[in-house]
């Protein structure tokens, strides 16, 4: 086999280059010595010689060589046509390089999220343990409880490495203003089950979890850049947590902020107290070899004896093991499914375009095609070659989709809701990306490269070769139409998506709350145990603030309360009723705690009875106020006001509080449409500082809410200027951040099916504007024998209407299919809502009677002369 | 090379018999490429004009396969020109084609002139 290199072919083209100019010379040589003049031979020459550069393309065929050779051939000859037709390359470039580029976007953060695997060692041995109660409202994340947890570290032998974690949250002062941080709570276990180890410093010790020796801490890398200017001094030095002095241990490594996005890790310590039993978060590392099964069975029999040594009250426990990556994703996993499946479609859709224009294309190159194959190029090499060149554009699109997509990533995690995103930390156009990017392009270009390539090659020699090529058969004109077809239906179903998840959005953000959102401000205090380690002291910080914020310019009332609705913590419990009566079984209310006026700030309808007042204190009998549903479902048909329930499990003569007062039911968690039942209860008649610690100033302004956060600012500093602001803001803004996720959602798949749409009105352009090419002689004699503009008009609607009908049927059907996936995410709207697909499909007629309007215009111009010498 | 289906038994047979003339021009000494086919059209009595199209890409063909090489060599007028000549194999290749190309003649000629009793019409 001859070995063919690169310099070795190009002195061959230059050899052949100068052979054929011989050749050349020589005809004219010989024509001139005949007696002919110099310009007349030349010219006689060149019409003898036709086509130097097929004859050259023909020739160096023969050469063959490895399918490398032969390939580097064909991508030669694909970026020289490629580079010919700018504007096609153009269009069909840009077209592509949108479609990959939002495709490769999406599958970054995708991969970033969902597919790669967590950054730890072995990853596949890590999991998330679980053993408690199933099916009952108790229980929200998997978790062990504290006393179980004890035993189950110590008796465990299919993990090699267990820890529990918490999240807590810890004011910083002296770097800086004070700060409130996420921090987690960690056993000295936690770095070594995850595989990781601090990137300066060491990591906790086990004697370093009991009390007295726990006044240490790890930093996260970003909080020692931002508050210690990433000083490796800092290791040692003692730095001040909700006002105690903390010994740096170490720096944990950049981009590390498991569990909780936490920036700070402190060791836990566990206080075991009686008859309250506190859940941690436990992960494991499982011991080489050990199975799925080994290892729960290992936590069922181990926590399960533990809990039955201990008196065994906790009935049906239930033993699990969840992989971890799957709580470190939680429910994004679908959200940024259904962006895959969105992009996806944009994809085809582009995909669809080009290769409607390649087949365009096609068309007017009917004579290269049909020379080349006169020359003895075989079928199958010009299919290879057409597929080359349009895997060409579509790589070359990639590698422009590529690069925007990078831009793309950053607009995508900019545009989701702060904190929505795990991992984002991880998240960046890498190789894997650009491998999918380029894996992509090739696939989708062979695939719809295909297509035109097979079509253009198909056409018999001979009429090929005849003078003029009209245009390509009809079954061409219904391969485009089925392409256009194609692409209504898909950008119908990306339509749909979106005016559901925007009816969604609207819905939601136009919720009745059952309290008067709009003109409230709230600023969210957590006082540390330390500094307020009583009850009172407490107290007189939040009556102080009270105070100062009701005598505060443009404050209409201000209260407080210790769980704000829509807040970040919520506590819900059952209670006990007198008289021998139990509530309903599972049956759990909100209790949240609040100030005198709450409800009237708040806008919260008082039904019946009355508020709290200042008289409700501790000094004074037991009181609370109810939320409608509770009085209706307790006491149905009863007055409410006068019963008497219990917060207490076994409740003593002077633990039962009066009804004295109904309130509407209000949204607490979240603008799911639920209004959760609650027990309101005046913060001071209570006694423990636990339910005071976390407290939310709620204030009603005369006018703007958002002029008055300075000055709720300044009142904590006036009050006591070591605590940091936990959360502020006005009441509107905090829904607006409820409903960031629907926005995100309906906004992103509103960006896609917008680029949908462009890239379907694009494509029956093109269809339309064609067939109103190809049929220009027609139109000429129907102008001439009489038909008037409008009548052409209407034959290009009709054709508008072959696309638009069978599209918008078979999009409503796909759509049908498709937005069954959507309904977890729908609120008050349902999946298959009929004005919704009626506006979409409304939507997309229009815009394809704008892109057909175009041509039909320039139809009915046709000047019949000018259409019949054309077509002759 | 092209093993494809339809249409192109034409050319292939058009292909083989191009390598033939080619070849059997070739015989009577090098030649270069202007000059086969000035040679070709000179001997067919102007009847077959070789174009240029598929000319060079028979003479490359037919160099790879050994049947025939090239040099370069200056022409009269102080040119550089590629010079085709026929190889041992080439010989051998030739007299295939030929004996080839005979059979097929006659076999044509058969079937052209029946040697049945025909009524002129």
């Amino acid at each position: 086999m001859r070995l063919s290199l690169p310099w070795n072919r190009r002195r061959r083209e230059g050899e052949l280059d100068e052979e054929l100019r011989a050749h050349f010379r020589m005809a004219v040589d010989e024509r001139v010595s005949r007696g002919e003049s110099y310009d007349a031979a030349t010219y006689a020459v060149r019409r003898e010689f036709g086509n130097v550069g097929v004859v050259k393309e023909v020739t160096r065929e023969m050469w063959g060589g490895g399918s490398l050779e032969r390939l580097m051939q064909d991508l030669r000859y694909g970026a020289r046509t490629l580079r010919r037709s700018r504007g096609f390359t153009l269009v069909a470039g840009l077209t592509l390089a949108v479609g990959i580029g939002a495709t490769t976007a999406v599958f970054t953060v995708v991969h970033g999220v969902l597919l790669r695997p967590l950054p730890y060692p072995e990853p596949n041995r890590l999991v998330l343990l679980s053993y408690q109660p199933k099916n009952t409202p108790w229980v929200s994340a998997p978790g062990i409880a504290d006393r179980t947890w004890v035993e189950f570290r110590r008796g465990t032998r299919a993990f090699a490495h267990v820890a529990a974690s918490s999240a807590q949250l810890v004011t910083l002062t002296g770097a800086g203003d004070p700060v409130r941080l996420q921090g987690a709570a960690v056993t000295a276990d936690f770095f070594a089950t995850l595989g990781i180890a601090p990137a300066r410093g060491r990591s906790f010790s086990v004697d370093e979890e009991t009390a007295g020796r726990n006044g240490v801490v790890l930093l996260g890398s970003a909080l020692w850049r931002e508050r210690f200017g990433s000083d490796p001094g800092v290791v040692g030095r003692t730095i001040t947590l909700d006002g105690v002095g903390h010994t740096v241990l170490g720096v944990l490594p950049e981009g590390f902020a498991y569990p909780y996005e936490a920036q700070l890790w402190r060791p836990l310590e566990l206080r075991l107290a009686p008859n309250l039993y506190l859940m941690l978060s436990v992960i494991g590392r499982m011991r080489d070899g050990v199975t799925r099964e080994q290892a729960v069975a290992d936590v069922a029999s181990v926590a399960g004896g533990a809990e039955r040594s201990a008196g065994g009250e906790r009935e049906t426990s239930v033993a699990e093991i969840l992989p971890l990556k799957d709580t470190v994703v939680g429910d994004v996993g679908r959200s940024l499914l259904v962006f895959a499946g969105a992009v996806g479609l944009v994809l085809l859709i582009a995909c669809a375009n080009a290769a409607n224009l390649l087949l365009m294309r096609a068309t007017s190159r009917h004579r290269e095609i049909a020379v080349r194959a006169a020359l003895g190029a075989g079928r199958r090499r010009l299919v290879r070659q057409l597929v080359t060149e349009s895997v060409l554009l579509w790589v070359v699109a990639g590698a422009i989709g590529a690069a925007v997509s990078v831009a793309g990533v950053r607009g995508l995690l900019a545009l989701a809701p702060a904190g929505r995103i795990p991992r984002h930390g991880e998240i960046g156009v890498d190789v894997v990306a650009l491998v999918f990017a380029l894996g992509v392009s090739l696939v989708t270009g062979v695939v719809f490269g295909l297509v035109p390539a097979v079509r253009a090659t198909r056409t018999p020699l001979r009429a090929s070769l005849a003078a003029t090529p009209r245009g390509i058969s009809s079954r061409d004109g219904g391969v485009r139409g089925a392409l256009v077809v194609a692409e209504i239906a898909l950008a119908l179903v990306l339509l749909a998506g979106a005016g559901l998840l925007t009816q969604s959005f609207l819905r939601m953000r136009h919720l009745e709350l059952g309290f008067q959102s709009t003109g409230l401000a709230t600023m969210t205090v957590d006082l540390p145990a330390t500094g307020y380690a009583s009850t009172s002291a407490m107290q007189t910080f939040h009556a102080r603030m009270l105070d100062r914020l009701r005598h505060t310019p443009g404050v209409e009332s201000a209260a407080a309360i210790n769980f704000s609705p829509l807040g970040s913590a919520l506590v819900r419990g059952d209670f006990k009723l007198d008289g021998g009566r139990t509530p309903p079984r599972d049956y759990l209310v909100a209790k949240p705690s609040v100030s005198p006026e709450y409800f009237r700030t708040m806008g919260i309808r008082l039904l019946r009875g009355r508020e709290f007042t200042e008289r409700d204190d501790a000094a004074s009998p037991g009181v609370v106020i109810v939320s409608r549903s509770v009085a209706d479902r307790v006491w149905p048909g009863m007055n409410a006001l006068g019963q008497r329930v219990s917060m207490k499990d076994r409740p003593g003569p002077g633990d039962w509080l009066t009804v004295v007062g109904v309130v509407d039911d209000i949204a607490q968690r979240g603008l799911d449409g639920k209004r959760d039942p609650a027990i309101y209860q005046p913060y001071a008649q209570l006694a423990q500082p636990f339910f005071l610690e976390h407290m939310t100033f709620v204030v009603r302004a005369a006018d703007r809410p958002e002029m008055l956060l300075g000055v709720m600012r300044q009142a904590l500093r006036e009050v006591d200027r070591s605590q940091p602001v936990g959360s502020i803001g006005t009441m509107d803004a905090t829904i607006a951040m409820t409903v960031a996720e629907p926005l995100f959602q309906a906004r992103l798949i509103g960006v896609f099916s917008a680029l949908a749409l462009l890239l379907a009105g694009i494509g029956i352009y093109g269809v339309v504007a064609y067939s109103v090419a190809e049929r220009t002689h027609e139109i000429g004699i129907r102008v001439a024998l009489g038909a008037a503009g409008g009548d052409i008009v209407r034959l290009v609607v009709r054709r508008v209407l072959m696309l638009v009908v069978p599209g918008v049927g078979l999009g409503i059907v796909g759509a049908l299919a498709v937005t069954r996936v959507l309904a977890t995410f729908l609120f008050g709207v349902k999946p298959n809502d009929p004005a919704t697909f009626a506006g979409v499909a409304a939507v997309l007629a229009a815009v394809a009677f704008l892109a057909g309007l175009v041509p039909a215009r320039r139809a009915s111009r046709v000047d019949p002369l000018v259409a019949l010498r054309a077509g002759a | 090379m092209p093993k494809d289906e339809r249409g192109l038994t034409r050319i292939e047979l058009l292909q083989g018999t191009l390598d033939l003339i080619i070849l059997q021009t070739l015989r009577w000494g090098p030649r270069h490429g202007y000059g086969l086919a000035q040679m070709i059209r000179a001997n067919s009595r102007e009847a077959l004009r070789v174009d240029t199209g598929s000319l060079y890409p028979a003479l490359h063909r037919l160099e790879k396969s050994g049947a025939i090489a090239a040099d370069w060599e200056m022409s009269e007028n102080r040119q550089r020109v590629r010079v085709y000549r026929l190889t041992a194999a080439g010989r051998k290749q030739l007299a295939a084609e030929r004996s080839r190309w005979e059979q097929l003649s006659e076999a044509i000629a058969g079937i052209l002139a029946p040697p049945l009793p025909e009524s002129d019409t």
